[in-house]
């Protein structure tokens, strides 16, 4: 019998990070990452700390701990939120142990087990654990704190185990949201007491210290459940499977009449319906056309047009820098055989800069909305659409040749894993994309005014536009160089 | 068709492929033996010009591969899997090699219906990704659209591997029939002796990236080469 152990998960772990293709940059990244999680932890200590003073000052007469059960369940609920969407599980990489002499049993107690490092079960520790010392340095040792603490810390940690019911059903997550609105409505709209209601139910394990068996009683049988669950999802056709695609994208054919450009449109269509991480993309870059409201709303910045050009330049250019990034990666996984199909270099090129324009475009016409923030805003969308169209999608071209890290397209990206595709080169083409558009408007704005400083943005837009085809050749001439580099790499 | 002068690949000062002269004429069935690391493959990805060469030069029809990509134009290879676009249907990935081949969505269609006895009824009309389709039908997939468009050369990487025996048997005619009918060069590779001496009438074997032997097939070929990989 061999029992295979948290340890032995550890290693293998360990020698997946490090024997993967730049696990140097990884590392570097993981560091910094590493000190972002602390950074935030650290904001939570002092919040821990702070809350009780906090509290006293809205109400000095409250007790602290009935004020908090009030809002518990928004936490909650936030919690398992923000965990279906971010918090990924350690499950993928089983399949290979399958096969050995280790028992079910254990390979599910493992995933378990390890699904408790999850940054997400350390919030609760840092604001909790610090509140509760300070109260009871504030008002006196009283096990009933201790009790309530150790009730809430094992419900958050059933949540983390109720993901992994949750985290194959989008059915389940409607319906939390679904139930939860419901409830905040009734609760607001006609006052009746529902959400108030889990804030009793909260108080009581404070005050009397017997209720501490529902948090039990919750943890075990949670824990029950999932390991049942897990233990049925360990076959290949079920939780170990690749899930079949569902078919999208079907009918494209109104594209066929711009031809050979609209066949490469409507192929990238297709990418981005079918794959998870080309939607995901395209979901954050949409969330810039919402970038304007929070510049064109605050008096503040009513002066300050560069902030507003800015925003402009996201508004229409979001999908455009958080989808351009990535090409050619987008392509990796197929680039050999694009690489020798009838297809030269620069139409290849092209179908991407148009794909680009054709999104500077869309995203122009969804933001006719900001018309109501007044002509000037509009003008100002209008002139870095106008950038974006001629110019921008040009840089972005021109910074994709440098980057060489290839993308799998259906797998969900991890919380932060976006930055695995990061490189320095890729942030120093951050100057092109956004400074110099600014420069541009920043410039003629000085001498000439807030319609010079339109001009020159709109100006250099054109002139991309008339010297696009020459552009575009010293651009296929860095790719064509960088060709086979570029090909080795995707292979990794 | 195709001739190769002096073409080397190092990695790392490592010699993984040395041909010093080469020439396919065209219409040639080519097959390429050799065990793993022979050099295969490293042969085909750079008629292809997908990696660099270390010195030498590969032409397709008097194309240097390096210089020009105006071979693209009559080649077509499959590979391996990636050679697929996985989030295509069948229809949709052959449509775009079309477009890039410049032949029409109806040509392809009433041109693929032909191959149906060699899909066996799994592979047209599926609604079904190719990422979805098992190794063997993928296999299938990627082989039918490099001979889209007619091409004049075709590169098979291990064209047997993964398929049903009907299939392997299939394929053997459908290549054979191919290169007659439109003077196809074919450039197969395989580890699998017994059909490659069968669809091949030239067979090249590798060793450590060097040609061993070049040879004719004939009916003592196969024994020729089974006695040489025994030893």
């Amino acid at each position: 019998m061999n029992f295979f152990r948290l340890l032995d998960y550890y290693r293998l772990a360990k020698k997946n990070f490090f024997r993967a293709p730049q696990w140097e940059l990884k590392l570097a990244i993981q560091i910094l990452l590493g000190f972002l999680v602390l950074y935030f932890l650290a904001v939570f200590l002092f919040l821990g700390i702070g809350i009780y003073f906090l509290i006293k000052k809205t109400d000095p007469t409250a007790n602290a701990i009935l004020f908090l059960n009030q809002y518990m369940i928004y936490y909650f609920s936030a919690d398992l939120l923000v965990r279906y969407f971010f918090q990924t599980l350690p499950v993928t990489d089983i399949k290979p142990l399958m096969t050995q002499p280790i028992q079910k049993k254990t390979i599910v107690r493992g995933v378990l087990w390890r699904s408790l490092l999850s940054v997400f079960n350390a919030f609760p520790l840092v604001i909790l654990l610090p509140f509760c010392i300070v109260y009871s340095l504030q008002e006196g040792i009283d096990l009933s704190v201790w009790v309530w603490f150790i009730g809430i810390l094992f419900l958050c940690i059933g949540s983390n185990f109720l993901i992994f019911l949750v985290n194959k059903s989008k059915k389940f997550t409607i319906l939390f949201v679904g139930i939860f609105g419901i409830c905040y409505a009734l609760e607001k709209v006609i006052e009746f007491p529902i959400l108030s209601f889990f804030g009793k139910g909260f108080d009581a394990l404070y005050q009397e210290s017997y209720w501490i068996f529902v948090p039990i009683l919750f943890l075990v049988f949670i824990i029950r459940y999932a390991s049942i669950y897990l233990k049925q999802q360990l076959y290949l056709d079920k939780g170990l499977g690749k899930e079949k695609g569902r078919m999208l994208g079907e009918n494209l054919n109104v594209f066929d009449r711009w031809e050979e450009m609209g066949f490469f449109l409507k192929n990238d269509i297709r990418l981005i319906l079918r794959n998870i991480r080309p939607r995901q993309m395209v979901l954050v870059g949409s969330l810039f056309l919402f970038y304007g409201v929070i510049f064109f709303t605050q008096e503040q910045y009513a002066e300050m047009p560069t902030i507003l050009v800015f925003s402009g330049l996201f508004i229409s250019g979001g999908f455009m820098l958080t989808f351009g990034q990535y090409v050619p990666a987008w392509d990796s996984e197929y680039f050999s055989f694009l690489m020798c199909q009838n297809l030269p270099y620069k139409k290849y090129l092209k179908s991407k800069l148009y794909l680009m324009m054709f999104s500077v475009v869309l995203s122009s016409i969804l933001s006719l909305p900001y018309l109501f923030f007044g002509l000037n805003v509009m003008l100002i969308i209008w002139a870095a659409s106008l950038f974006n169209f001629g110019f921008g999608g040009m840089i972005t071209l021109f910074s994709g040749a440098y980057n060489t890290t290839p993308l799998k397209l259906n797998i969900k990206a991890k919380a932060f894993e976006n930055t695995q595709n990061f490189s320095f080169t890729q942030m120093l083409f951050i100057l092109p994309k956004l400074i110099l558009p600014l420069v541009v408007f920043y410039v003629p704005y000085r001498f000439f005014g807030f319609n010079g400083g339109l001009t020159g943005l709109a100006l250099t837009g054109v002139f991309g536009l008339f010297f696009q085809n020459r552009l575009l050749n010293l651009i296929v001439k860095i790719y064509r160089n960088k060709k086979h580099q570029t090909i080795s790499a995707f292979n990794k | 068709m195709i001739s190769v002068q002096d073409l080397s690949k190092k990695y790392a000062g490592q010699l993984v492929l040395d041909i010093p002269k080469l020439d396919i004429p065209k219409g040639q069935r080519f097959g390429l033996v050799g065990n793993n690391g022979a050099g295969k493959t490293t042969f085909f990805h750079l008629i292809l010009d997908l990696i660099e060469a270390s010195s030498g030069s590969v032409s397709i029809n008097d194309i240097d591969v390096q210089k020009s990509e105006n071979w693209k134009t009559i080649t077509a290879a499959f590979i391996d899997e990636s050679y697929l676009i996985g989030y295509l249907t069948t229809e949709e990935y052959y449509h775009f090699i079309g477009n890039l081949r410049g032949i029409s969505k109806a040509e392809i269609n009433s041109w693929v219906q032909t191959f149906e006895p060699f899909f066996n009824g799994e592979i047209l009309g599926q609604k079904k990704y190719l990422r979805d389709f098992s190794k063997g039908n993928q296999k299938k997939v990627g082989i039918v659209g490099s001979l889209i468009g007619n091409p004049e050369v075709v590169l098979l990487d291990e064209p047997f591997a993964n398929l049903d025996p009907t299939t392997q048997i299939r394929l053997k005619s459908l290549i054979k029939l191919e290169a007659e009918k439109n003077g196809t060069t074919f450039l197969i590779s395989s580890h699998d002796l017994t059909h490659v001496t069968e669809v091949c009438d030239r067979i090249v074997l590798l060793e450590k990236g060097k040609m061993i032997q070049d040879i004719e097939t004939t009916s003592k070929t196969l024994k020729e080469l089974e006695q040489y990989f025994s030893n």
